[in-house]
């Protein structure tokens, strides 16, 4: 599986003329599927997660709960473990799930079964970790693939994953949005929509930005699955689009901050602006 | 990519829980049964290309060769490139319109044990952002920019780099 993970590139010395190409262009080994993709668990429940191998081989999988922080620009930053608050340590210990890994033939899915269990006297709050599905990618023998006598030959395998974010809510917890600042920008080939998300309160504030014109109902930018979570205040939300998009967002727009449709689509912020 | 869209179909999990039915111990006149259903949106990613530098004859002195997330290369001054060369590709698939993170380290280290290489990655999402078009795909692509020193010395190089798709 690691000859097709790996594609190779070789670079031969000039002194020596020698020219290697090994293997030919193969990618998939760890290919992955999760459902769902967002956990919200008020109180001691519990919750099912499916992975599958989606991938044409076998593979590992390595499941694991990480903190992560919201950064003012909207990134998730991975915290190290060493550096994480009591909050946070408070969450990754009342968080139990099972298994953390597993060996999947192609197409079988695996159902991760997690569970809270949170202390006697936990202060009310949001506590989050994010869970993290990666393949294990397999260990290179060192005798093979046979080194080359002279020359470099390149091996770069990707290790690819998702994380999603596994929420539990203890107590009575409240929280408002408000938009700002909404603006375009150009930089390099990339156009894109920013603005600035508020929230004030103790609980994260999840839904969708649905970007319409002033008596146009076909909204210009539809945006779901948008976070602040409670660490940060503000956050800058930018929104990829194209270049058709970005001319039309040109105007007069409304911008609206929803709730997820499952939750009941009730506004959660709103600001109107002329954009140029 | 007929596959890559049966992968795509195939997502749309479907899980029954909690079926029960009436047992028969009480010999009842009636059987009750409930039965329940969750559908889940799921996200896939698959990997289907990776970072390819081609083959390359290093040169008198140091130089680089870079692949951009389109996969084109541009070949230092000094050095002979030739082969293909592709940028790693991932296809992303889920819930159309969904927002998602992606993290990709800024360069990656390559060693054959003694020696070392860097090249440092580009993504396509320079963002960090990318949204899911209205039938739930995105592609991310990473290139490099790879340093090929004077000489550079035999062997094979490996690395591993980390790219993860992180919902909010």
């Amino acid at each position: 599986m690691i000859q097709k993970m790996l594609r190779r590139a070789s670079v031969a010395l000039a002194a020596t003329g020698l020219f290697l190409t090994l293997g030919t262009a193969h990618a998939g080994g760890g290919d992955l599927l999760v459902a769902p993709t967002r956990i919200v668990l008020d109180g001691p429940r519990g919750a099912e997660i499916v992975l599958n191998n989606i991938g044409e081989e076998t593979a590992t999988y390595r499941i694991s709960l990480e903190i992560k922080r919201m950064t003012p620009e909207g990134a998730l930053e991975e915290i190290d473990p060493n550096s994480v608050n009591d909050a946070e340590r408070q969450t990754l210990a009342m968080l139990l799930y099972s298994p953390r890994r597993v060996t999947l033939p192609p197409n079988q899915p695996q159902t991760i079964r997690l569970s809270v269990r949170p202390p006697a006297g936990l202060p009310d709050g949001e506590y989050r970790a994010h869970m993290l599905f990666r393949a294990v990618p397999e260990s290179r023998s060192i005798s093979a693939p046979a080194t080359p006598t002279s020359g470099v030959s390149i091996a770069l395998t990707p290790i690819y994953g998702v994380s999603i974010p596994i929420i539990v809510r203890q107590g009575r917890l409240e929280a408002t949005a408000a938009i700002a600042n909404a603006r375009l920008e150009a930089p390099g080939t990339e156009r894109l929509l920013r603005f600035d998300l508020s929230k004030q309160g103790n609980r994260s504030v999840y839904g969708e930005v649905i970007v319409t014109r002033p008596g146009v109902a076909e909204p210009l930018v539809a945006a779901r699955g948008v976070a602040i979570y409670p660490e940060i205040n503000q956050r800058v939300v930018t929104l990829p689009l194209s270049q058709e998009q970005y001319d039309a967002l040109h105007g007069p727009v409304t911008i609206r901050f929803v709730e997820d449709r499952e939750v009941g689509n009730a506004t959660l912020a709103e600001m109107s602006t002329v954009l140029r | 990519m007929n596959k890559m869209l049966s992968r795509a179909l195939a997502g749309s999990l479907f899980i029954a829980a909690g079926m029960t039915a009436g047992t028969a111990y009480a010999a009842p006149v009636t059987a009750s049964a409930t039965a329940s259903a969750t559908i889940l949106s799921p996200v896939t990613v698959t990997n289907t290309a990776d970072l390819d530098f081609g083959t390359i004859v290093s040169g008198a002195s140091a130089a680089t060769v870079n692949v951009s997330t389109a996969g084109a290369r541009t070949c230092g001054a000094g050095l002979t490139c030739t082969g293909t060369t592709t940028a790693a590709a991932f296809a992303i698939a889920g819930s159309a319109s969904k927002v998602v993170t992606v993290s990709v380290p800024a360069s990656v280290s390559l060693s054959n044990g003694t020696d070392s290489m860097t090249a440092t990655l580009s993504s396509s999402a320079g963002s960090g952002t990318l949204t899911l078009n209205a039938s739930g795909n995105a592609s991310l692509n990473v290139g490099g920019l790879l340093g090929v020193a004077a000489g550079q010395a035999d062997g094979a190089y490996t690395g591993t780099f980390t790219v993860s798709v992180d919902y909010q």
